[in-house]
């Protein structure tokens, strides 16, 4: 790997070790908080309000169980099936769309994917007050449709501008040559485009249906309280506590543990995928 | 392509110009009194509740941004000198980008209140009130967002530092130019594309910081940003004229600045695509 030897013949073995311990630092800044989280939701009672120290008891599950008395799998189910159509939509939408921006003349292109990164842009905050008002005279607030429904309009401008750089990457001849031999266009696009993008489609469907299971400001206004929509962001925002004004460290802690625990291993196996997705666009290449 | 562009324009920019349109009439709670003209604006413009959020926004924006650049600049140009663990380093930097900003605004909430203290505890401070005064509170808030995004800011950065070839270090090594050098005439110059779209991004996205402060401090002590004021003329004190003054004006607010960034990056931004 010449490229790594070019970086590495100058090291003397102090700047190795620096660099070692420097990556120890990023590491620790990622990944202490969850170790001080994971510590939190397992102390019992009031245990976790008296000691900063991580060691002090006494330790057990009970948090994890008040969790789930308090109706959190609601909010788990509610999360997933609003992020879950939210992804579906938006694939299916944006990878045609993308296509089909990706096969166009340059100056076309240049366009639309203008236009796309202006809604990109888009604070979502402008929508609340016009859609809170419609929402509440179509009779949406509480209910999925009331939250996917922009989720998808939102992440729709990122999923196309994505999806288009790994299109472009894939040769036109590859399509041309099925249509030689007698596929349709959309034959071409199905059998052919798709699977080589299949990468860059799972990418973005992971970013989206991050982006949807972690909103948090269309959610809290527009599907504040009732369990049949409300989503786990908000559910862990609004844990209230035996005493007011005091919020419940151990109810919260171990609700954040539940749903941490599966991202961070989803990530650590995504890792690759994540990463070309997130850096698409952002970079030649 | 046309259902989408069906979808945006029906979900952003129909509720855009209803926005507008709601902003010209007088409410008294749910209930429409009348037209009102720009009586909402000015009293919007006028109000120093909406200045103050001008205010914070702002704050939060170019110190979370600006530290974020730094602390993700330094983790990337350190990462991109090791070679061993990196898809390790890569998982964990993108864990905090990964999980709900709720989450991350919950877990500092806990870390930086009073009980149980664990970030005066790992400083020696003896019950400092982080969360409960003006200017510590937007301090605690911006470090949570440092936090989660210095990371993803990194990534970005990165995947920009990778696309330096190496013999133009070994060219300017060659030359004699000094580490610094190297940085501030190769690096620099070449990851500027890179830099530009994590800028905006981010940007963008602290310019609509909702759920750190409200849930860290719930907009108190000169941390109510414009996001978090606007939802309050929804929810709290529902007012749909006056929040949908707000709401447009925070709107144009960020339109302006994300349309300066974008010319600032020109056309090679949205060309990137068409380079392959």
């Amino acid at each position: 790997m010449a490229t790594a030897e070019g970086v590495v013949v100058e090291s003397s073995p102090q700047r190795k070790i620096g660099r070692y311990v420097m990556l120890g630092f990023i590491l620790l800044w990622c990944l202490f908080p969850f170790v001080w989280l994971i510590d939190t939701s397992l102390k019992l009672g009031d245990a976790a309000l008296n000691s900063p120290s991580l060691t002090q008891g006494p330790f057990g599950l009970d948090n994890y169980l008040s969790v789930f008395d308090q109706g959190f799998g609601y909010n788990l189910r509610n999360s997933a099936i609003v992020a879950g159509t939210t992804t579906i939509v938006c694939i299916t939408v944006g990878s045609l769309a993308a296509y089909a921006i990706a096969r166009l003349p340059l100056k076309g292109k240049v366009l639309i994917l203008s236009a796309i990164l202006a809604v990109a842009l888009f604070p979502s905050v402008a929508l609340v007050p016009p859609l809170y008002e419609l929402w509440r005279s179509l009779g949406l607030l509480n209910t999925y449709p009331g939250l996917y429904i922009p989720y998808t309009a939102f992440t729709l401008p990122l999923t196309i501008f994505i999806l288009t750089t790994f299109y472009a990457s894939i040769p036109k001849d590859l399509e041309e040559a099925a249509r030689v031999d007698g596929a349709t266009a959309f034959q071409a696009f199905y059998k052919i485009i798709l699977p080589l993008a299949a990468p860059g489609v799972f990418a973005a469907a992971i970013i989206v249906f991050v982006y949807a299971w972690n909103e948090f400001l269309l959610a809290s206004t527009f599907a504040p309280r009732d369990l049949a929509a409300q989503t786990v962001p908000v559910a862990i925002a609004a844990f209230t506590g035996s005493v007011e004004f005091q919020r419940p460290i151990g109810t919260i802690t171990a609700a954040c543990v539940i749903v941490t625990i599966p991202m961070i291993i989803m990530t650590l196996i995504l890792q690759r995928r994540i990463t070309a997705g997130l850096t698409a666009g952002a970079v030649k290449g | 392509m046309s259902p989408s562009v069906l979808v945006m324009a029906l979900v952003a920019a129909f509720p855009v110009i209803y926005a507008v349109i709601l902003s010209l009439y007088l409410y008294q709670g749910r209930l429409r009194e009348g037209f009102g003209g720009l009586e909402n604006y000015a009293e919007a413009l006028s109000s120093s509740r909406f200045w103050g959020a001008v205010q914070a926004t702002f704050i939060f924006t170019v110190t979370s941004v600006g530290a974020e650049f730094l602390i993700g600049l330094g983790f990337a140009l350190i990462m991109r000198q090791v070679f061993i663990g990196r898809g390790v380093m890569r998982a964990a930097i993108l864990v905090p980008w990964v999980i709900p900003t709720v989450i991350a605004a919950q877990l500092w909430y806990f870390m930086f209140s009073v009980t149980p203290g664990f970030v005066n505890f790992s400083l020696g401070l003896d019950r400092f009130n982080w969360l409960g005064q003006p200017g510590w509170a937007m301090f605690s808030i911006v470090f949570a967002d440092v936090w989660k995004t210095a990371p993803f800011v990194a990534l970005l950065l990165l995947a920009g530092l990778q696309t330096i070839p190496d013999e133009m270090y070994e060219a300017a090594r060659v030359d004699g130019a000094s580490t610094w050098q190297r940085f501030w005439y190769i690096t620099m110059p070449l990851l500027k594309p890179a830099i530009l779209v994590a800028l905006l991004f981010r940007t963008v996205d602290a310019l609509r910081v909702f759920d750190l402060p409200q849930v860290m401090t719930n907009g108190a002590f000169d941390t109510e940003s414009l996001s978090i004021l606007v939802q309050r003329f929804v929810v709290q004190t529902p007012n749909a004229g006056f929040g949908s003054a707000l709401s447009t004006l925070t709107f144009i607010l960020v339109l302006v600045i994300g349309v300066l960034f974008v010319r600032a990056l020109g056309r090679d931004f949205v060309l990137n695509v068409e380079d392959e």
